[in-house]
C-alpha cells in the first residue's frame, strides 16, 4: 500500500491528540521503571499515525496515556486541546465515551451482546440516539450487514475486529486509538482491518493513532513515530514497509 | 498435591471467605443449639434433683392419665400421712400441696405468663428442711392463714417487702395476703423463673387443692434405712389406689418427663440448624462450581502435565475439606455466642436459665465438626468430580460463553427428584406415620433440591422477561445486568436457589398463619353467639376462678355467662381432653351444632360427644360409656347430646356439675358472656369490666379484640420462627454476594473494556446491582411458588383439625418480593464497589 496525499495542516490547527513532557513511571523505589520519559508529540486531525518501537519501548503506555486510560506521572496529555489532567474520573470516562474510539488487540467485544449491540454500545451508554443513516453507512462499508445479530463467539477474528472498528466509527469520535489491531489476526484479515482504518481517515475524515509492531501495518499510515526506551527517537512521513524495517533494525530488538 | 491445594487456597483466600462465612454461620447455629439444648437439659435436671433431693420415698395416687402434657394424677387422702408415719424407719413425713397461684404486682397486673412461660406455683409450707427446696432469707414462715412467703425474684419485680399486702390469684379467686417472708431457691432468686407462693398447709389445701387431701406424700428415711427398704416398708401399708417410689426413681422419672417435654424444642432448634446448613450447602456447591469453571485452564494444564484424575479430584476436594474444618472450628467458637443469644431470647419470654456455664460436651464439638466438614465435602463433591473430568485439551481451548441448559438426563432426573419429593411430602402430611416430622423434612428437602435442579431451565426466560423493563428503564447497565443473569443459567439458578429456601419457608409460614387466623375467625364467628370473651391467658394450668362466671351471671346486664374449663380423662384407653361448660347457659352463648339431644339438661352423669367421634366409637345418643378420671376413677356417663362442631368443644364435653364432681380443682380458662336485651354493648362491657377488675389475670375483650388477640398470638410465635429463618436468608445473601464477586473477577477484562469505552463507575455498579436484583427476584419467585405449594398442602392436611380456610397473604408476599429486590441491592454492595474500584483500565491494557 502506498502512502496517500495528506491534506496540509496549518500551524493553527489544534492537534487531535498531543502530549507535553509526558512521563510515566511504574513501581516504587528500586523497582521503579520509567516507561515514558518526557515525551512531547502531537497527532494532527484527519491523519493516520502509527507508533512503533521495540518491546518495552513504551509505545502501548503512550497510547494508554494519550487515550485517557492511564494517568501520567508528570507532564500533560490533550485530546483536541482538553487537558486530561484537569479531568476527574467521571469526566475522563465521559470523554472516552463521547470523544474517543477504541480498537484493541483482544477482548474487544462483550461476549453476551450481539454485534449490533456491541457497535452501538458507546452511544447507548451515553443514552443518546443512534444516527441510523450513519450506522448503515458504517455497517455497509465494513460489510457487517448480515452479521449484526451474531454474537462475538459466532464471528471470525477478522469479523470481530471489524465490529470493533464499526463501534469506534459509529461514535464519530475526535480520534480513534488502535492498540495492535492486527496482532491477533491472520494476514488477510489484518489487511482488511487496516484498509478499513485507512478508509476511515480518507473517506470519513477520521483521525487514527495506531500502535503496531508490524512494519507492513505501519506502512498503511501517513506518519510513523518511533519510540525507544520511553523517548521518541525518530519519525517518518509516507512510510513504506522497507523503510520502516530499516529503521527498526537501527533501533535494535 | 497437598502443596497445590494449599497454594490455591491462599491464592483464593478472599473468594473463599464468604464460603467460610456461610459454613461458619450454619455450624455456629448447630453448636449453639446443642449447647442450649444441653444447658437447658442440665438446668432442668439439676432443678429436679435439687427439688427432690431430700425425698427418700414418695406416696402418690396410682390413678394416672397420660396426656401429651405429662401425667395427670389424682390426689390422696390426708389420712395416709398418719399411716405412713407409723412405719419403722420413717424419720419425717409431709403431705405435699402444689397448684396454681399467680401473684399480682403493685400495679394490679398479674405477674408471669403460665400459658407460655415459666409456671406460677403455689405450695404448702413445710418445716422439714429436707423436703423444703426453698430457703427463707427474710421474715418468717407462713403461720397464719393470711400469710404468704414469696420468691425473691417476685419480691423484686412486685416490688414487695416483708409485711406488704399482696393479692394472689388461686382457684378460690383473688385474695389478699401479707408477705410474711421472702425465700430463695438455693443461690437463685427463683427456680428457672417460676414464681412461688408458699402458704400455711391448710390454707394451701383450700387454695390450691382440696381440704383433707394431698397431691402426694414425701418421706424422709431414718439414719441407716435405704430408699428401697423404705419404699418396700411403706408400700406394705399404703392403701389401695396409691403407689410408692423411691426418691431416686422420682428424680429419674421427672428428669425423663422434662427431657420428653424438651424434645419438641430440641427438634425445633435442630430443624433450624439444618435449614441454615442446607442453605450453606448450596453456597459451597456454587462457589466450588465457579472456582472449578474458572480454573479449567489451570486444571487442564495440570492434566496435560501428567496429573491424574484422582489427584485433581483430591486437590479440589481437599481444598473444600480444609475450608470446612477451618469454618467449622470458627463456627463452634461462635456457637457459644449464638447459645448466649438464644438464652437471651428465652429470657425475654420468661424462661431464665442459669447464666453461669454453658454445658459444653465433647460430643457437641465432634458433631458440629463432623456435620460442618461432612456437609462441605458432600456439597463440594460434584464440582470436584467435574474438575477431574476436565480434558487436557481444554488448556488450549478458550472459554466461550456458557449457555448450558440442562441435558435431557439431568432434566428427567430433576423431575423424578421433584416428583418423589412431592410424593414423600404428601405421605408425611396425609399418610399415617409415626415419624411425620422426619418424612415431611425429607420430602421438603427433595422438593427444594428438585426445584433447584430445574431452576436453570427457568433462569434464562425469567431473567429475559423480568430483565426487559430493567433494561428499558436503566439503559445499558440494565441490559448488561439482564444479559449477565442469562449468560450462565446454572450459576444464576444455584445462587437463587439458596435464597429460594428461606423465602419458600417464610411464604409457607405466612400462608399457614393467614389460614390459621382466618380459620380461627371463622370458628369464632360460627360458634360464638356471645358478645364478650374474658381470657385468662392460661391453658390447662390455672386460670380464672369459677367465682367470676357466677358473679357475672348475677349482673342484670348479663343474659348468660359460661366459663370453659378443661381436664383430661381416659376414654377407651386413650387420654381425651374433657371440656366443661355451664350446661344451662352455654346453649345461648355457643353454637356447637347439636344434632341430637340437648345440652341444657346435662347433669352430673351426662356428657356430650362429637358426632364423628361417636361414630368412630360406635356410640349414639342415650348410650352409657365409661370415662376414667384421675381423681374419681371410672364413671358411667350417659350421652345426652351429639354435636357436629368440634373446633371449640373437642371430642367430649360435660356440664359444670359433672366437671366439678370429677375434678377437685376448677379453673375457667375463658369466660364467654352474652349481654342481656335492653343494654347497649358498651353498658354490658362496662358491667363485665367492673366485675372482672377484681381478677388481675382476666382480660375482657369483645369478639373483634379476641380475634385480634388470637392472630397476635399466632404472629408472636411466628416472629420467633421468622427470626430463625432470617438467618437462612442472610446466608443466602452472602451467597449472592459471593457469586457476584466471583463473576466480577471472571469478567475483569469485560469490565475493563466497558470502563475503557466509557462506562462510568456509577453505571458499572448499577449493572452489578441489577444483576443481583434479578438473581434475588428469581430466588424469591421460586421460593414463593414452593411456599404457596407447601402452604396449600399443609392447610389441606390440617383441614380435619379445623383449618377450614386457605388464605394467601398477597400483600405480605408482595412485600417479600420488594424486600428480596432490596436484599439483592444490599448483597451487591461489596462486589459492585470492588468492581468499580478494580484497576480495570490496567486490566484491559495488560492484554
Amino acid at each position: 500500500m502506498t502512502s496517500v496525499d495528506v491534506p496540509s495542516t496549518s500551524a493553527s490547527t489544534t492537534p487531535a491528540s498531543s502530549a507535553e513532557l509526558a512521563t510515566k513511571e511504574f513501581g516504587e523505589g528500586s523497582t521503579k521503571v520509567r516507561a515514558l520519559d518526557e515525551i512531547s508529540v502531537a497527532f494532527e486531525p484527519r491523519r493516520f499515525s502509527a507508533i512503533m518501537g521495540p518491546s518495552g519501548s513504551g509505545k502501548s503506555t503512550l497510547l494508554h496515556c494519550l487515550a485517557a486510560l492511564e494517568p501520567l506521572t508528570s507532564g500533560r496529555a490533550f485530546i483536541s486541546g482538553t487537558d486530561l489532567s484537569d479531568l476527574n474520573d467521571r469526566e475522563l470516562t465521559e470523554l472516552r465515551r463521547d470523544r474517543i474510539g477504541f480498537v484493541f488487540q483482544t477482548f474487544n467485544l462483550l461476549p453476551m451482546l450481539s454485534a449490533e449491540k456491541n457497535i452501538t454500545l458507546q452511544r447507548r451508554l451515553a443514552r443518546e440516539k443512534i444516527d441510523r443513516e450513519w450506522f448503515d453507512t458504517v455497517v455497509d462499508s465494513l460489510e457487517l450487514r448480515d452479521r449484526l445479530h451474531h454474537r462475538p463467539s459466532e464471528l471470525s477474528g477478522g469479523q470481530q475486529q471489524r465490529v470493533a472498528v464499526a463501534r469506534a466509527l459509529i461514535n464519530r469520535p475526535e480520534i480513534i486509538f488502535a492498540d495492535e489491531p492486527t496482532g491477533n489476526l491472520d494476514s488477510a484479515s489484518g489487511q482488511e482491518v487496516l484498509d478499513f482504518l485507512r478508509r476511515a481517515v480518507d473517506e470519513f475524515g477520521q483521525t487514527v493513532v495506531m500502535v503496531t509492531h508490524d512494519p507492513g501495518a505501519a506502512a498503511t499510515a501517513d506518519r510513523v513515530v518511533f519510540l525507544a526506551d520511553g523517548r521518541i527517537v525518530d519519525e517518518m512521513s509516507g512510510p513504506t514497509t522497507e523503510r520502516v524495517l530499516e529503521k527498526l533494525k537501527d533501533l535494535g530488538p | 498435591m497437598f502443596r497445590l491445594t494449599l497454594d490455591s487456597l491462599l491464592a483464593r483466600k478472599f473468594r473463599l471467605l464468604s464460603t467460610t462465612l456461610s459454613i461458619t454461620i450454619g455450624v455456629a447455629f448447630l453448636t449453639g443449639s446443642f449447647l442450649l439444648i444441653d444447658t437447658m437439659g442440665r438446668a432442668f435436671d439439676d432443678l429436679l434433683s435439687d427439688v427432690n433431693q431430700g425425698i427418700d420415698a414418695e406416696v402418690r395416687s396410682s390413678e394416672v392419665i397420660e396426656t401429651g402434657f405429662g401425667d395427670i394424677r389424682g390426689r390422696i387422702d390426708a389420712s395416709v400421712v398418719d399411716v405412713v408415719s407409723d412405719v419403722e424407719g420413717v424419720e419425717a413425713v409431709e403431705g405435699v400441696v402444689v397448684g396454681y397461684a399467680q401473684l399480682v404486682d403493685t400495679d394490679g397486673e398479674a405477674m408471669g405468663n403460665p400459658g407460655q412461660g415459666a409456671p406460677t406455683l403455689g405450695f404448702a409450707w413445710t418445716d422439714i428442711d429436707e423436703l423444703n427446696p426453698m430457703d427463707l432469707v427474710e421474715g418468717t414462715a407462713p403461720l397464719a392463714p393470711t400469710d404468704v412467703v414469696i420468691d425473691r425474684a417476685s419480691a423484686r419485680n412486685g416490688p414487695f417487702s416483708v409485711g406488704d399486702d399482696i393479692t394472689v390469684l388461686t382457684q378460690a379467686g383473688p385474695q389478699t395476703f401479707v408477705v410474711s417472708g421472702i425465700a430463695t431457691f438455693g443461690a437463685a432468686d427463683s427456680p428457672l423463673g417460676a414464681s412461688i407462693a408458699i402458704f400455711e398447709p391448710e390454707t394451701a389445701q383450700r387454695l390450691l387443692g382440696e381440704p383433707g387431701r394431698y397431691d402426694m406424700i414425701d418421706i424422709v428415711a431414718a439414719e441407716g434405712v435405704s430408699q428401697s427398704e423404705l419404699r418396700d416398708r411403706v408400700a406394705a401399708v399404703a392403701p389401695a389406689g396409691t403407689e410408692v417410689i423411691t426418691g431416686e426413681e422420682l428424680i429419674a422419672e421427672s428428669q425423663n418427663d422434662i427431657a420428653e417435654a424438651l424434645s419438641f424444642f430440641n427438634t425445633f432448634m435442630l430443624i433450624f440448624s439444618g435449614i441454615a446448613l442446607f442453605v450453606a450447602a448450596f453456597i459451597i456447591y456454587n462457589t466450588f462450581s465457579i472456582l472449578v469453571a474458572q480454573r479449567t485452564r489451570e486444571l487442564a494444564l495440570l492434566r496435560s502435565l501428567g496429573a491424574r484424575k484422582r489427584q485433581i479430584l483430591l486437590s479440589v476436594l481437599g481444598e473444600a475439606i480444609v475450608v470446612g474444618i477451618v469454618a467449622s472450628l470458627i463456627g463452634i467458637g461462635a456457637g457459644v455466642g449464638v447459645a448466649r443469644l438464644l438464652q437471651g431470647l428465652l429470657d425475654l419470654i420468661g424462661l431464665s436459665l442459669p447464666t453461669a456455664g454453658l454445658v459444653f460436651r465433647p460430643a457437641t464439638v465432634v458433631w458440629s465438626l463432623v456435620v460442618g466438614v461432612g456437609m462441605t465435602a458432600v456439597s463440594a463433591l460434584p464440582p470436584s468430580r467435574r474438575s477431574a473430568a476436565v480434558a487436557p485439551m481444554e488448556a488450549i481451548r478458550s472459554a466461550a460463553v456458557e449457555r448450558t441448559g440442562l441435558s435431557l438426563r439431568r432434566l428427567v432426573g430433576s423431575l423424578i427428584l421433584l416428583a418423589s419429593g412431592i410424593a414423600v411430602l404428601a405421605w408425611g402430611l396425609f399418610g399415617d406415620s409415626s415419624s411425620t416430622t422426619l418424612i415431611i423434612g425429607i420430602g421438603a428437602v427433595a422438593v427444594f433440591l428438585g426445584v433447584a435442579a430445574l431452576a436453570p431451565v427457568v433462569a434464562t426466560p425469567f431473567a429475559d422477561v423480568v430483565g426487559r423493563p430493567i433494561a428499558w428503564l436503566r439503559g445499558v447497565p440494565g441490559e448488561l445486568a439482564r444479559e449477565n443473569a442469562m449468560r450462565n443459567p446454572r450459576r444464576t439458578a444455584t445462587t437463587a436457589a439458596a435464597l429460594m429456601i428461606g423465602v419458600g419457608l417464610v411464604a409457607t409460614i405466612s400462608i399457614f398463619a393467614a389460614s390459621a387466623t382466618a380459620s380461627i375467625n371463622k370458628i369464632i364467628d360460627d360458634a360464638i353467639v356471645g358478645d364478650i370473651v374474658i381470657d385468662s391467658g392460661a391453658f390447662g394450668f390455672g386460670g380464672l376462678s369459677p367465682e367470676l362466671a357466677t358473679r357475672l351471671n348475677e349482673a342484670p346486664e348479663v343474659e348468660a355467662a359460661s366459663g370453659i374449663r378443661l381436664g383430661f380423662a381416659d376414654i377407651d384407653g386413650e387420654a381425651q381432653t374433657v371440656y366443661g361448660i355451664d350446661a344451662e347457659t352455654s346453649g345461648r352463648i355457643f353454637d356447637v351444632g347439636v344434632v341430637a339431644g340437648s345440652i341444657e339438661s346435662m347433669g352430673v352423669d351426662n356428657l356430650a360427644v362429637f358426632d364423628e367421634y361417636a361414630a368412630e366409637q360406635g356410640w349414639s345418643l342415650g348410650d352409657t360409656v365409661e370415662v376414667v378420671f384421675a381423681e374419681t376413677g371410672a364413671q358411667e356417663m350417659t350421652i345426652a347430646a351429639v354435636y357436629e362442631r368440634d373446633e371449640l368443644a373437642g371430642n367430649v364435653f360435660v356440664g359444670n356439675s359433672a366437671f366439678e364432681a370429677n375434678y377437685p380443682s376448677v379453673f375457667d380458662f375463658q369466660v364467654y358472656v352474652l349481654g342481656a336485651d335492653g343494654f347497649t354493648t358498651t353498658e354490658v362491657r362496662s358491667a363485665v369490666e367492673a366485675v372482672a377488675a377484681d381478677y388481675a389475670n382476666a382480660e375482657v375483650q369483645d369478639l373483634t379484640e379476641y380475634k385480634q388477640g388470637q392472630a397476635d398470638q399466632i404472629n408472636q410465635i411466628l416472629s420467633f420462627v421468622y427470626a430463625l429463618l432470617f438467618l437462612a436468608i442472610i446466608i443466602a445473601l452472602i451467597g449472592i454476594a459471593n457469586t457476584l464477586a466471583l463473576s466480577v473477577l471472571e469478567r475483569t477484562h469485560e469490565l475493563g473494556l466497558l470502563r475503557a469505552i466509557g462506562m462510568t463507575r456509577r453505571q458499572l455498579r448499577s449493572s452489578i446491582r441489577w444483576e443481583s436484583v434479578l438473581i434475588a427476584l428469581l430466588g424469591t419467585a421460586l421460593g414463593a411458588v414452593i411456599g404457596v405449594f407447601f402452604g396449600w398442602a399443609i392447610v389441606e392436611a390440617l383441614r380435619d383439625d379445623g383449618f377450614s380456610e386457605l388464605r394467601f397473604p398477597v400483600g405480605q408476599l408482595l412485600i417479600a418480593v420488594a424486600l428480596a429486590a432490596i436484599a439483592g441491592v444490599v448483597a451487591a454492595t461489596l462486589p459492585a464497589r470492588r468492581a468499580a474500584r478494580m484497576n480495570v483500565l490496567g486490566a484491559v491494557a495488560a492484554e
